[in-house]
């Protein structure tokens, strides 16, 4: 156990949690874009920067992202503190003028009052601030269909070769999860596009309402042991079947009792 | 004493008083969220069949997650759905036999019952006690003691 001092407020942590899952669990909040709970951290986004100190210090101070940072004994924690806000103004400030057209981007600027960026605007900017939490999901579900490419500037989000990824099942945990709603998928009712490739959708044998594709159902009976037909109805159908069997069973007791 | 919860549907007028319930107790920033249990027609006459989570031993919904968001609460029994991991694959929607994991479109999230932490919602409002939460009265070792 350690204990630190986040914004004026002792807290407990165990050694070597990060400092963002501690203050997340305590209920202190700071952006943390490409944080999320099915991986590990990754610091991409650098929003959740945070002010560090200690007592024997003298003084001196450190900026690091909390996502990444593991807490210590005797940590003393800004959040909000007058330097960490400018750093998030000149990295929203930086993202904005990368993505000038990201309704999502604009908004977390504006709650720091940021309306336009100070630095040159990239006009055909795309939305993709490379938070790379589409691939790390897909790695954490055992695809792996899509990585980053290229380097620096060039730096984007593909599938291999740019072609449709063989090992994607359009399970959409990509699309889901992109901060910026970058990712795009089209749904037809039977048939499903993403990263280029097309999925026949399995629909429910009752109401032909789409499920989930063909491919990601194959995957989890293979994978996960799952029987393929539960794969074949819709929640409602299937909840409906339910209660018709469970009436059954209940008609059966009444009229026992009845009898 | 571990507690059970069990559905009596002999008991069931499908008043949807535990719908409403449970769509209140989930509520979050104003925004009632999608009820976890619904009371649907049994095929019989006046017969009524609240369908909600049965917290299966070897349940499909937690074989489906390939993200390990669904865990049993050794407390209550329940199947829990940590929504800070779940990736909205809608793997455990489509895998569940009984239709019991859901997707919320309003607070756009998948959701299933969670027993409410130990005190269910519809069980304490449900007017017939067709749903109840108490301890059981089956004989402990004919049930398989949960988690």
């Amino acid at each position: 156990m350690v204990r630190l001092t986040i914004n004026g407020r002792v807290v407990q942590a165990e050694k070597g949690e990060m400092l963002l899952v501690v203050m997340n669990r305590e209920k202190i909040s700071v952006p943390a874009i490409c944080n999320h709970g099915a991986v590990e951290a990754f610091g991409a986004c650098r929003l959740c920067t945070v002010e560090i100190t200690k007592n024997d210090w003298n003084g001196w101070k450190n900026y690091v992202t909390s996502c990444l940072y593991p807490v210590e004994d005797g940590l003393i924690v800004s959040t909000h503190s007058e330097t960490v806000i400018n750093l998030r103004k000149t990295l929203l400030d930086l993202h904005l003028a990368r993505h000038p057209h990201s309704e999502h981007v604009r908004q977390w600027a504006m709650e720091y009052g940021i309306t336009q960026t100070s630095f040159e605007e990239i006009p055909d900017g795309d939305d993709c601030i490379l938070c790379a939490l589409c691939t790390r999901i897909c790695d954490r579900m055992g695809f792996a269909a899509i990585s980053t490419v290229g380097r620096g500037h060039g730096k984007e989000v593909a599938p291999p070769l740019n072609e449709p990824p063989p090992d994607c099942t359009g399970c959409l945990a990509c699309a889901q999860c992109c901060p910026t709603e970058f990712i795009t998928f089209s749904d037809s009712g039977t048939s499903r596009e993403i990263w280029g490739k097309q999925f026949e959708m399995i629909t429910c044998k009752e109401c032909s309402k789409p499920i989930l594709t063909k491919d990601f159902a194959e995957t989890l009976s293979k994978t996960r042991n799952i029987p393929a037909d539960y794969f074949e109805v819709c929640d409602e159908c299937h909840r409906k079947a339910t209660a018709l069997t469970m009436g059954k069973i209940s008609q059966w007791q009444r009229e026992d009792t009845a009898s | 004493m571990k507690k059970q919860f069990s559905v009596d549907p002999n008991l069931c007028t499908g008043c949807r008083t535990c719908e409403l319930a449970c769509s209140f107790t989930h509520t979050v920033d104003g925004k009632a969220g999608r009820p976890r249990i619904y009371a649907t027609p049994g095929g019989f006459e006046d017969l009524w069949v609240p369908v909600t989570c049965l917290q299966c031993d070897d349940a499909a919904c937690v074989k489906s997650c390939l993200v390990d968001a669904l865990k049993r609460n050794p407390e209550t029994g329940a199947i829990e759905l940590n929504e800070a991991v779940c990736v909205k694959c809608m793997a455990c929607v489509a895998a569940c036999p009984f239709g019991c994991a859901l997707v919320d479109p309003e607070q756009d999230k998948v959701i299933k019952c969670d027993l409410c932490g130990g005190d269910p919602a519809c069980a304490r409002f449900c007017p017939t006690k067709a749903l109840t939460y108490k301890p059981s009265e089956l004989k402990a070792s004919k049930i398989k003691v949960l988690g």
